[in-house]
């Protein structure tokens, strides 16, 4: 297991819950968003699964350890963990190990928009950290209007500042806006899988 | 001037840059060391690849080492995406989204490197070997 934290602030922000997990693997930093723009991750938490000779065998996907957030996933996460324990056991025979065609099609390919949109996002973290707050605020809109589906640009900015005073929204006007559509996509299980479960919880 | 040129986890900084309006005007040195794309008579060359200079390019002035190239002008060229606050002097190039997207569809984990809190990096490939579950976490 090799976990990453995308955090604009560094090691300033996920240093203390890397300290409390006292993780036995390597625990990573990743201040300007490289992995989630090499991987397009759109939101967290986000897995990739990688075999031995560095194939993607499962592409990004939601990936709770338990069910605190069942309300986001509408899925339930012990199933996913339960598929983790199978691809380690065996590997490529692990029905969780899609084709790869299934894999390319759950890849949410970047386009011009998606690629232009992380150049801003990297224009606007830079200029936060170097102390230009405010100048970095329309950067990181426009990153968020590029690739609106991405919670990673809109949750990041809002923490790095006053999200109702310079964005005009919270998070949970944003998950209403969904209107009903999928906050997660749902992770790619086969059609037989047991039917979902839901509940209310609070905010992942 | 100085400029800063933000290019996946890296901000290069350039003392020798001319700043006019939107565009980063670069001495091919500049360009070489901040991109990697070397000036050329046979164009902009890096790796292996060569780019032909269109005659009359907007981003280009000058010629031989005298030349100044506009970092902006070239990397829309490329195709690839440029974002820029000149009054900061600071300029962002990301990937193509072609490339970004190629990447992907190869199945080929990509690549990356990335320091853990004590400062030591790691890179994908050093579990080469072994399986990889990759967590992306946030604490926002």
């Amino acid at each position: 297991m090799v976990t990453v934290a995308l955090d604009s602030a560094g090691a300033a922000a996920a240093g203390e819950w890397i300290r409390a997990a006292q993780p036995t693997h390597p625990a990573l930093i990743d201040a300007h968003y490289d992995l989630a723009t090499r991987y397009h991750l759109v939101n967290v938490p986000s897995a990739v699964w990688i075999d031995e000779s560095g194939r993607i065998v499962r592409p990004a996907e939601v990936a709770f350890a338990d069910n605190r957030f069942i309300a986001y996933t509408k899925f339930d996460m012990t199933r996913y963990l339960d598929a983790i324990r199978d691809w380690v056991d065996r590997g490529e025979a692990s029905p969780h190990v899609r084709p790869p065609a299934a894999r390319r099609a759950r890849l949410g390919l970047p386009g011009a928009a998606q690629a232009q949109a992380a150049a801003c996002f990297r224009l606007a973290e830079h200029l936060h950290a170097e102390g230009h707050a405010e100048a970095a605020v329309p950067f990181f809109k426009e990153a968020q209007r590029l690739e609106p589906e991405s919670w990673c640009y809109k949750r990041q900015a809002w923490a790095l500042t006053d999200a109702e005073r310079f964005y005009s929204t919270t998070f949970q006007d944003e998950v209403k806006a969904l209107g009903g559509r999928p906050y997660y996509p749902r992770p790619d299980f086969p059609p037989d899988s047991p039917p979902d479960v839901s509940k209310e919880t609070a905010e992942p | 001037m100085n400029a800063t040129i933000l290019h996946g986890s890296d901000a290069i900084r350039v003392t020798d840059a001319s700043i006019e309006g939107e565009a980063l005007w670069l001495t091919p040195d500049a360009l070489a060391r901040t991109t990697g794309w070397e000036w050329t008579p046979e164009g902009l060359c890096r790796d292996a690849t060569c780019v032909p200079v269109p005659p009359g390019a907007p981003w280009v002035r000058g010629s031989g080492s005298a030349s100044r190239i506009d970092l902006g002008g070239l990397a829309r060229h490329l195709g690839r995406p440029v974002a820029a606050s000149p009054a900061h002097g600071v300029w962002a190039i990301g990937e193509s989204h072609e490339a970004l997207g190629d990447r992907l569809r190869s199945l080929d984990a990509p690549e990356f490197t990335l320091p853990d809190l004590d400062g030591r990096v790691w890179s994908l490939r050093d579990f080469r070997g072994r399986k990889v579950f990759l967590l992306a976490w946030a604490s926002w």
